[in-house]
């Protein structure tokens, strides 16, 4: 990498997606799990993607590794890392990449560590293939990695099968495989939706440490808001396949656009609630994929629905900050926004601002 | 601990029902006095027969009770002693003929075996890792024919090719040859044996590997940057030898009774030859060591495999 | 920029099912050997026993030719018609053998996985015992020492599938015996005779039944391999003779093939088509390849 290339790399996106498309083909028919959808990350910074299940979080993040299965799949769009594109490589090609530059942490713990090997060899052996090392080397550095993510007895650890781990600390195992090589992106897969809530703080305090020390882009899928929230610098909200709005942290929950997210904030437990207060829940499903509805995708369980928004698909809008996008005809604060809300409080419909139902 | 005192345990009930079973039938289906003495057995009514049945009667027990005899022949055969033949020339130890000939054998099934279990290996590998495309569904087609071929059929198709037609390899097993040309000649014979167990073990193998490889850690293997083969061989063979290793034992079985054809058709003096040899000529004590022999290394082999199981996945290791 | 790929729809994206096209044309096949096997003697065929000598010819066997479309073997019998002939015992002691192991291993296993308890320890020890020996072995043990005609033969293999048939019925049954439908007949009074009957055989049958075809495969090879060794049916015509007779010698095989290879083709054939057919019942009705 020449100098010119250097400069140009700190101020161009760590990884960039421009309209990736992913569908695909079921027997129903086509199923548009990721239907265009641009995202950028820097350097060091850590970008939340948030929805409900079925809403292309996960398929995004894999689209984006090129973990994707090869047949029945359609791509569409362009994947950039460090400028270059990497959409189009074959597995081959991404070997040189996954691990090195890239790595990811699963959900499940339980099923996404090789029952049958190891706990030191299922990291050394990363170590050896990316990076050249002997066996002992790769092992002494993998005790240290255990002892990174404050794993007692590291030593001893490294003979043990992960069978005889807990829960929390086999996701540590995971988090010490995906940091081996130092990548300089990570994905996180919904990293603590299989821990005890106890061991989920635990963990996102760990990437986030990690993050920082290592100076990583981190990509945190999960359908929590709350859980992002501490850890991100911006968050992506992510409704059937699409992004639907996107800022720094900070705004989207000071000013929430998208009356999906002001949902979703609406459905957090909060402290500052008196203790019995009714949570909300969005009523209806998520949006048919194969066949999504006409116009705007959310529009079918929006409280502020009008008869633009069942036909008409809204374009990405910028709001007052620069780094603020939603998709929405009527955001949250838009004169039809605040008559509809009055009609609804009339109703009884809208008890308080953030709980209802 | 407790688990493999229990599996021993089990192993030697069956042993003991096994023999039970071998040697009743033999007794009371068969007629080991006719047997002994052949059509002498029942003439009756001429003083000299009715000498010779007592005298028989009185060497081989006859004049007990089966269950006495059957503690008798126990105590002997567990001591490695399994009597003499009921041949006309002379009477050698049946263990004699066994120890010559049961070598043969187990190289024989040891080989095709082998043959099976690195021929179908790799070829589930290759084949799961291009499931449903066109090679896989050749290679999937080809062992469902092999599977639907007898291996007397194979034998004689073999035979007919690569003896009779090519002369590649030779017609009959000749005892007195160096090893390798008779590690030769056992090749064919193998083959009979381990084609269409080779064709079970792949079908087997593959489909489980196709499980294995939707895994998530095979995803996880995947994310690190190892190479597909890596992935193949290291991350998804092994969690996917569970029922393969218990097929192995199983088909064991299939092996030695294939033996049997395979030695018949290509004339090779083992065990399993001797079996049918023995029967046609009313060989009864030759007839009941073979069968216990075999019987008994089934149960053993299959007690291997259940701990074999436990080297394999460390979560059953207690 | 854009980056497409198009590629086919992977095979569990297919939702229907159906038996298909090979499965109709393997039951056509086994169907046609069964007609031939129950109407041999009435068909249009030469005798499978006649010696069909052609001075002309000179000495037997005689190759394949328009009077003998398989050849004939070395007393100049007719190939075409003993191979087709040979059906008849192949066939019947397959059919036997796994109707009478499906009948006793069948109630065996539902019976054992019903009751559980003593009953289940005896027969299940019983069935291990069984599969202890190498099947060929215990089969030539048992019809070595008998009085070989169709019936003994059938019974012997019979015998031979109690053990694997009975712990998939009862592995089926016990599936069955705890669930909501049996412990609700248990509650109204229903007799247990009533429960086997009505409620637990209906479930067990179906994925038993679609194993039918499987099982009468092995059978045909096992009886076949018995013919070939001579432990099967003494008097009589079989696929594993004739096998056996194109091919004990050497001489016979290198200059006659086609008695030992026509057999062989019919035999492989049938198995084929079993072996196919069993499997595409059995993917249809989903019973689990592992249960085996």
């Amino acid at each position: 990498m020449n100098q010119s290339e250097m400069v140009r790399s700190e101020h161009e996106p760590l990884v960039e997606t421009i309209d990736v498309k992913t569908h695909f083909k079921t027997a129903r028919g086509i199923a548009r799990a990721v239907d265009g959808v641009s995202i950028q990350i820097r350097r060091g910074q850590s970008l939340g993607v948030v929805g409900e299940s079925g809403s292309g979080k996960t398929v995004l993040s894999r689209s984006i590794m090129g973990l994707l299965p090869r047949n029945g799949v359609i791509r569409e769009g362009s994947v950039r890392y460090q400028g270059q594109e990497i959409g189009n490589r074959s597995d081959k090609e991404m070997q040189s990449i996954w691990g090195r530059e890239m790595a990811m942490i699963f959900q499940d713990p339980m099923t996404s560590l090789n029952p049958v090997m190891k706990v030191g060899k299922q990291i050394a052996e990363s170590l050896r293939k990316n990076l050249g090392m002997s066996a002992t080397e790769a092992l002494a550095v993998a005790e240290k990695l255990l002892h990174d993510v404050r794993i007692p007895e590291p030593a001893r650890r490294l003979n043990q099968y992960p069978h005889e781990l807990s829960g929390g600390m086999r996701q540590r195992v995971m988090i010490a495989i995906a940091m081996a090589c130092g990548p300089n992106m990570l994905f996180a897969d919904e990293p603590t939706t299989a821990l005890d809530v106890t061991v989920q703080a635990q963990i996102l305090e760990l990437l986030s440490e990690q993050k920082r020390e290592r100076n990583m882009s981190l990509l945190l899928v999960t359908h929590n808001l709350g859980v992002v929230a501490g850890y991100t610098d911006e968050i992506a909200v992510m409704y059937g396949g699409k992004v639907v709005e996107k800022a720094p942290t900070k705004t989207l929950f000071a000013n929430t656009k998208m009356p999906y997210t002001e949902a979703l904030l609406s459905s957090i437990p909060r402290l500052d609630q008196p203790s019995h207060s009714r949570l909300s829940t969005i009523p209806g499903r998520p949006p048919d994929i194969v066949h999504p509805p006409k116009g705007c995708r959310f529009a079918p369980r929006c409280a502020y629905v009008r008869d633009l928004c069942l036909n008409e698909e809204p374009e990405l809008q910028q709001a007052d900050s620069p780094d603020h996008t939603y998709r929405c005809f009527y955001p949250v604060g838009s004169p039809e926004y605040l008559e509809r809300r009055v009609e609804l409080t009339r109703k009884g419909e809208l008890v308080e601002s953030e709980g209802s139902n | 601990m407790r688990y493999y005192v229990q599996r021993v345990a089990l192993a030697i009930l069956l042993l003991l029902a096994v023999s039970m079973l071998t040697f009743g039938a033999l007794n009371i289906l068969g007629d080991p006095l006719f047997n002994i003495l052949g059509p002498v057995a029942g003439d009756v009514n001429n003083p000299d027969s009715i000498k010779m049945i007592a005298l028989a009667k009185k060497e081989f027990n006859l004049d007990r009770a089966l269950p006495v005899r059957y503690f008798i022949w126990l105590s002997h055969f567990v001591r490695g002693d399994f009597g003499v033949t009921f041949s006309s020339t002379g009477q050698p130890p049946v263990s004699g003929v066994i120890s010559e000939r049961l070598p043969r054998t187990i190289s024989l099934v040891f080989l095709a075996q082998m043959f099976a279990i690195f021929v179908s290996i790799p070829w589930a590998i290759i084949a799961a890792a291009r499931a449903g495309k066109v090679s896989d569904r050749i290679s999937t087609i080809n062992a469902f024919f092999l599977v639907a071929m007898p291996n007397f059929a194979i034998a004689v198709i073999l035979k007919f090719v690569f003896s009779l037609k090519l002369g590649w390899t030779p017609i009959t097993y000749v005892a007195d040859d160096p090893l390798s040309s008779r590690l030769f000649q056992l090749l064919l014979p193998a083959l009979t044996i381990g084609l269409p167990v080779a064709a079970v073990y792949q079908r087997l193998l593959r489909t489980d590997l196709i499980t294995t490889l939707q895994q998530d850690f095979i995803l996880l293997a995947r994310t690190k940057g190892l190479s597909k083969t890596r992935i193949l061989f290291v991350h998804a063979l092994r969690p996917s030898l569970f029922s393969f290793i218990t097929v192995v034992g199983l088909n064991t079985g299939a092996l030695i009774g294939g033996s049997i054809v395979a030695e018949t058709v290509f004339r090779i003096p083992g065990i399993g030859s001797t079996l049918v040899e023995s029967i046609f000529r009313n060989d009864f004590p030759v007839v009941l060591a073979i069968v216990m022999i075999v019987a008994s290394a089934f149960v053993v082999i299959n007690l291997l495999v259940d701990f074999a199981y436990t080297l394999i996945d460390p979560r059953v290791r207690r | 920029m854009s980056t497409t790929s198009v590629t086919p729809a992977p095979e569990d994206t297919i939702v229907r099912k159906k038996l298909g096209f090979g499965f109709w044309l393997c039951v056509t096949w086994i169907g046609l050997m069964a007609f031939i096997a129950i109407f041999a003697p009435v068909l249009p065929l030469k005798s499978p026993t006649a010696n069909f000598l052609d001075s002309a010819r000179g000495r037997p066997p005689y190759a394949p030719s328009w009077s003998h479309w398989f050849g004939t073997d070395k007393d100049a019998r007719d190939v075409f018609s003993r191979s087709l002939y040979g059906a008849r015992i192949s066939l019947t002691v397959g059919f036997t053998a796994i109707t009478a192991g499906f009948l006793i291993g069948g109630s065996l296993g539902v019976i054992s996985g019903y009751y559980k308890g003593w009953i289940d320890r005896i027969s299940s020890f019983g069935f291990i015992v069984l599969l202890s020996f190498p099947s060929l072995v215990l089969a030539i043990l048992l019809t070595s020492l008998i009085d070989r005609n169709l019936l003994t033969v059938s019974l012997v293999l019979g015998l031979l599938s109690i053990a694997p048939v009975g712990r998939l019925a009862r592995a089926a049954t016990l599936q069955y015996a705890d669930r909501e439908f049996v412990l609700a007949a248990r509650q109204i009074g229903a007799t247990n005779r009533r429960i086997i009957i009505k409620e637990i055989l209906p479930n067990v049958a179906i994925p038993m039944s679609s194993l039918a075809l499987l099982g009468m495969a092995v059978a045909v090879v096992a009886e076949g391999g018995l013919a070939f060794l001579g432990f099967s049916v003494q008097k009589g015509i079989t696929w594993g003779g004739l096998i056996q007779l194109g091919s004990d010698a050497s001489k016979t095989l290198q200059d006659a093939p086609w008695i030992a290879f026509f057999p062989i083709l019919m035999l492989f054939l049938t198995v084929l088509s079993l072996n196919f057919a069993g499997d595409r019942l059995r993917t249809f009705f989903d019973v689990k390849e592992t249960t085996l």
